[in-house]
């Protein structure tokens, strides 16, 4: 797939996703400091943003001024280059990339940025006519809204990872046992020095130019006990707090270019990093966990790869309960995921996640001498997102 | 015949040295006849044109030489297409402000304005005689040599000056009198003449600066303040770092912040002045000095540097110690090969092109200054350092190290301070209006130099031509003292120890005030003399108090030991309130003598000389002051906190230095001084304000 297309090593980075209301993230308008953000990421890496020919930017939770999307979002970066915006909720951060890939494989551009973000923090309050509600016009909270309620199904999302878990006879002890793992992996890669790679701290400036805040930690994630996890109230089968993701925001940028230009903007240029394939399924309604593991066979059946070609394998988790049933169908180890966290751990700001699950998944492969790189997720509307890299 | 430390600025000018003025008991020009030389005598006085008179330069300039040349009847044109938006009304509130409504009707009254088509001047332009043409329109070469050919067609024999910041005179034929911005108020002008003319001594008699620089493409401000902003543009386009955070870190670096400097003079003209100057020293020079492609486009689009207000920006930039360092040589190294070529080139007198830098495009000292404290091997590696991140800066002909060989000549090293003398008496004259270390050490080189041609009478007063005010300590050097007691100390007892080289080693000084005011460290180094002669309507005092510092130079006593009891009120209300008082009532207990300009030099001059001058020399107080009043009563309000605080300070500093023998007074008030910059308070006042805007970036 996208045979002419590539992604540099080296080039990208992501703002740390602290958990909403934690920080000074809360306060700004999130386009703005995604744009600012991603001009001084390239500048850490050594890229100048006079190369970026092209911008495309994922977000999902409305914001101010998003009419004018990616040009915007552009200047914000101080370079005026076109571009659009896309959204696919959760699968926002991976499509942007694939995206990103077709762009460049057909010709039109070398050198295409992809930029996702959001901000759940007082997210915006959106006033619709509401057959729901006799007053007939609600004032719906645009995340929260989402969350709780599927228009498809009726249900909320947690409602859907339990009738999952219910189908797979999924044991809370297992879930319990996963997100340990989880949390543990998390802390391991942070004291390793992993995240520093990858994570850029942002210094956040109020209106009067003085500090409002340093985005320098997944904040609101705390290391969790065994007997903890085990003590949570589940809130559906097999959903606990510790058990599930959180609500956060932040930003997370790539490029995607051809050949010739990665060789050029990678401090590593003989780091080669391919797309392979890529494949969505979408299940039945209220199944979303079950759905990522769909779209992963169908991608090994059109690929021909099995999971022991892959050398790193990662997922958007919003539930430890995807990970179970994704062991189950796959009939592959939940303790090989997700080697350096996950979004059940890191948090869930829905734009960029995929994008730091893709960043963090082909950074261990480097790390790892190379190889296949399998990236899944779900996303609202009961939707699997998958797709397969190779490193070399 | 006198004898001179280095070349006097004033002689670049044609008007010879300032130890000239002192012997010959006046200044060397004065503005009345001047006047008539340029614009005919009365019976027959001609008008000032200024075309393009309604732009930013023109607007300016038409009031600043309009409110100089209204008292002696010239009158003023001010020449503009009809379609030009009405900038000369725009001046009419600043001008109320500063000269009050009838004096500002009065200048506006004597301006006359017309309209023209570029092509036709109006037939009733001849009826105003014009004898001087200031022209101010867009830099575009070929209409402004038509400009001036529609002008000396009509009217044979007119002088003629262009503002052009770019264009040597050689490309337009006519003299270059470039003003810096803001052409309001400031009072410096670039000249390029081949000889110095009696428009230019008028400009210098009317109190305004002109310096002298060579004729080449883009002037001495242009290729500082152009080539900041272009180092600025490298940097970003290596960097990613947005513009506004390049000026802060460019302001922490050297002073100016070339980005908000183009969006206040407005971005759309300025931008493209920038372009116009760097494109043709690209031509002339090579790629040290071409455009980027940013400032390309903006040229065009006039887009403004920095975000708008509802951008304002939300992503800090900082620089570890690498980054700085690369920072520091993406900006340096443009800067400081730059200055070579100028010095290659000799486009100047190198006090005058170390203060354009600095009264014109905001450095906080001068790029030689700068230079001489890096030394050369410094400059020269910083800019090695700089053609490997941009190797194209190596091309063309525009590096040349051999002009920092001559940084230990005088030339060089008495960039702020010079001295004369003629065989009896000496002048030291400081063209900087604030003192600093450079200040400090040049003012100790001229003592000693004095010292080893056996001069022991002096006279200390200010350039006559740069400097027009002496307004005391540059605070930017007590930056380092608001963290650290012992830079504060190293100030506090340093520089007094200068001062006191004036009452110590000289049989006679004279400090002499010929500006109109003389405040806070300046003051304290002029009475440090043995007189003290003024101008009559000259302001002296110590504004410490309301920054607030505690006076770090001695005042806290050294004028209580000159001064009689009864006067010890005064000086207390000066250092207790912040406010001046004129010269003429200081009189008898901080000044010796002050009086109109030409009688104040001549007395000065016969003081130094030791001719009769009728001056009782206020002998210093060698011993411990007896009952200097610790409680000061009537004092109005302070006007802050921290003024409060410093009043106390400085009573206590008074109290307790007053009551020591002056040789042990120094150490206490040097104390005093350095533990007062180290306060709280005085972080928290002006002084640390500007700190934290300047460096705490």
């Amino acid at each position: 797939m996208f045979p002419n297309a590539r992604i540099p090593y080296g080039t990208w980075g992501s703002s740390y996703f602290p958990a909403w209301q934690t920080s000074a993230l809360a306060e700004v308008n999130i386009g703005q400091f995604a744009g600012e953000s991603m001009g001084r990421i390239l500048g850490l890496r050594k890229v100048p943003k006079s190369e970026l020919e092209y911008l495309i930017i994922g977000s999902t939770i409305p914001w101010h001024w998003k009419f004018w999307n990616a040009p915007l979002v552009a200047s914000c970066m101080g370079h005026r280059i076109p571009g659009y915006h896309m959204e696919q909720a959760c699968a926002t951060g991976l499509q942007a990339a694939l995206l990103a890939g077709a762009e460049v494989d057909s010709g039109s551009n070398d050198v295409v940025g992809v930029l996702t973000f959001d901000r759940t923090s007082d997210s915006p309050v959106g006033v619709f006519p509401e057959r729901r509600a006799h007053e007939r016009t609600q004032a719906i909270a645009d995340v929260w809204d989402n969350f709780g309620f599927d228009p498809a199904t009726g249900n909320a999302m947690i409602t859907a990872a339990g009738i999952t878990a219910r189908k797979y006879k999924c044991e809370r002890a297992e879930t319990d046992e996963v997100a340990f793992l989880r949390y543990e992996q998390y802390f391991d890669a942070k004291k390793s020095g992993f995240l520093e790679r990858v994570m850029v701290p942002l210094n956040v400036l109020n209106v009067q130019g003085r500090p409002l805040g340093r985005i320098d930690d997944d904040y609101g994630v705390r290391m969790v006990t065994m007997g903890g996890l085990r003590a949570m109230r589940e809130l559906d089968t097999c959903v606990t707090g510790g058990g599930q993701t959180h609500a956060s925001d932040g930003m997370s940028t790539l490029l995607v270019t051809s050949k010739e230009k990665a060789k050029e903007l990678s401090p590593r240029p003989e780091i080669d990093i391919q797309f392979v394939a890529k494949t969505e399924a979408r299940t039945h309604p209220s199944l979303m966990p079950e759905a990522p593991a769909f779209a992963v066979q169908k991608l090994l059946d059109k690929t021909g790869l099995t999971m022991a070609d892959m050398a790193v394998v990662k997922n958007h988790n919003p539930f430890a309960v995807n990970d179970v049933i994704f062991s189950k169908l796959l009939d592959y180890d939940w303790r090989k995921l997700n080697n350096t966290g996950c979004p059940m751990v890191w948090g869930h700001p829905q734009g960029p996640t995929l994008t730091r699950v893709l960043i963090e998944a082909l950074e261990e492969a480097v790390d790892l001498g190379g190889g296949h790189v399998l990236v899944f997720g779900c996303a609202a509307g009961d939707v699997g997102i998958a797709s397969v890299f190779k490193v070399s | 015949m006198s004898k001179v430390m280095r070349e006097s600025t004033l002689q670049t000018l044609g008007l010879g040295n300032v130890i000239d003025i002192f012997e010959n008991g006046r200044t060397p020009a004065d503005t009345a006849g001047l006047v008539d030389q340029v614009f005919g005598n009365a019976g027959n006085r001609g008008s000032l044109v200024i075309s393009g008179a309604n732009g930013i330069v023109g607007a300016g300039k038409t009031m600043q030489l309009g409110s100089r040349l209204e008292p002696f009847g010239v009158r003023v044109v001010g020449l503009d297409f009809p379609s030009a938006p009405d900038g000369i009304g725009q001046q009419y509130p600043g001008l109320v402000q500063a000269f009050g409504r009838e004096g500002a009707d009065r200048i506006m009254g004597n301006i006359t304005r017309m309209s023209y088509d570029g092509v036709n001047l109006p037939a009733e332009l001849k009826n105003l005689q014009p004898r001087f043409l200031l022209e101010a329109i867009p830099e575009i070469l070929e209409i402004k040599r038509a400009h001036y050919k529609l002008f000396r067609d009509a009217f044979p024999g007119i002088e003629i000056r262009s503002v052009t910041s770019g264009f040597p005179s050689s490309e337009l034929g006519v003299g270059i009198a470039h003003p810096a911005f803001p052409h309001e108020i400031n009072k410096v002008w670039e000249i390029v003449e081949p000889e110095p003319s009696a428009v230019t001594q008028l400009l210098w008699s009317m109190g305004l600066i002109p310096l002298p620089v060579g004729d080449n493409w883009s002037f001495i401000l242009d290729v500082l303040f152009c080539g900041v902003t272009l180092a600025g543009l490298r940097y970003h386009d290596s960097s990613n770092m947005p513009f506004w955070k390049i000026d802060k870190f460019t302001r922490k670096l050297l002073g100016p912040n070339p980005f908000r400097a183009h969006d206040a003079i407005g971005a759309k003209g300025a931008d493209f002045l920038t372009w116009s100057c760097l494109h043709h020293l690209s031509e002339t020079y090579g790629e040290l000095f071409r455009p980027t492609a940013v400032l390309e486009e903006r040229k065009e689009t006039g887009q403004t540097w920095y975000p708008p207000n509802h951008f304002r920006p939300l992503v800090d930039w900082r620089l570890d110690a690498e980054a700085d360092q690369e920072f520091r040589t993406w900006i340096l190294g443009p800067m400081l090969q730059m200055t070579s070529l100028m010095l290659h080139e000799k486009r100047g007198h190198l006090s005058h092109l170390n203060a354009i830098g600095e009264l014109c495009a905001q450095f906080r000292r001068g790029i030689l200054a700068v230079i001489r404290d890096l030394g050369p091997d410094s400059v020269i590696a910083t800019v090695e350092d700089y053609h490997r991140l941009y190797p194209d800066a190596k091309t063309g002909k525009s590096w040349y190290p051999a002009a920092f060989d001559a940084i230990e000549t005088p030339d060089w090293q008495q960039l702020y301070v010079n001295a004369e003398h003629d065989g009896t008496v000496g002048v030291i004259t400081i063209n900087r209006e604030t003192y600093n270390w450079d200040v400090d050490h040049e003012l100790n080189r001229a003592i000693d130099w004095l010292k080893a041609e056996g001069i022991d009478r002096v006279i200390v007063t200010g350039d006559f031509h740069i400097s027009t005010q002496m307004i005391g300590a540059d605070t930017s050097d007590f930056f380092a003292a608001l963290e650290n007691f012992e830079e504060g100390h190293r100030i506090t007892s340093g520089w007094p120890a200068t001062a006191r080289r004036l009452n110590d080693e000289f049989a006679v000084s004279v400090g002499f005030v010929n500006g109109k005011r003389c405040l806070g460290g300046m003051l304290e180094l002029l009475i440090h003399c043995h007189y003290l002669v003024s101008v009559d309507d000259a302001q002296l005092g110590w504004p410490e108090v309301t920054l607030p510092v505690v006076p770090g130079m001695e005042a806290c006593h050294w004028p209580f030991r000159k001064a009689n009891p009864d006067h010890w009120p005064k000086l207390q209300d000066l250092l207790l309130n912040g406010r001046p008082t004129r010269a003429s009532d200081a009189v008898g207990w901080l000044v010796d003598y002050a009086g109109p300009l030409d009688q104040a030099i001549q007395t000065a001059w016969k003081v130094a000389g030791g001719a009769d001058h009728g001056l009782q020399q206020r002998a210093v107080e060698g011993g411990a002051l007896k009952d200097v009043p610790t409680e000061v009563r009537d004092l109005p309000l302070p006007d802050s906190p921290g003024m409060e605080t410093a009043r106390g300070a400085i009573i206590e500093c008074m109290k307790q230095t007053c009551a020591l023998p002056l040789a042990e007074a120094l150490e206490v008030q040097a104390k005093r001084s350095a533990d007062f910059l180290a306060s709280t308070t005085c972080r928290e006042g002006q002084v640390g304000a500007e700190y934290t805007r300047t460096m705490s970036v």
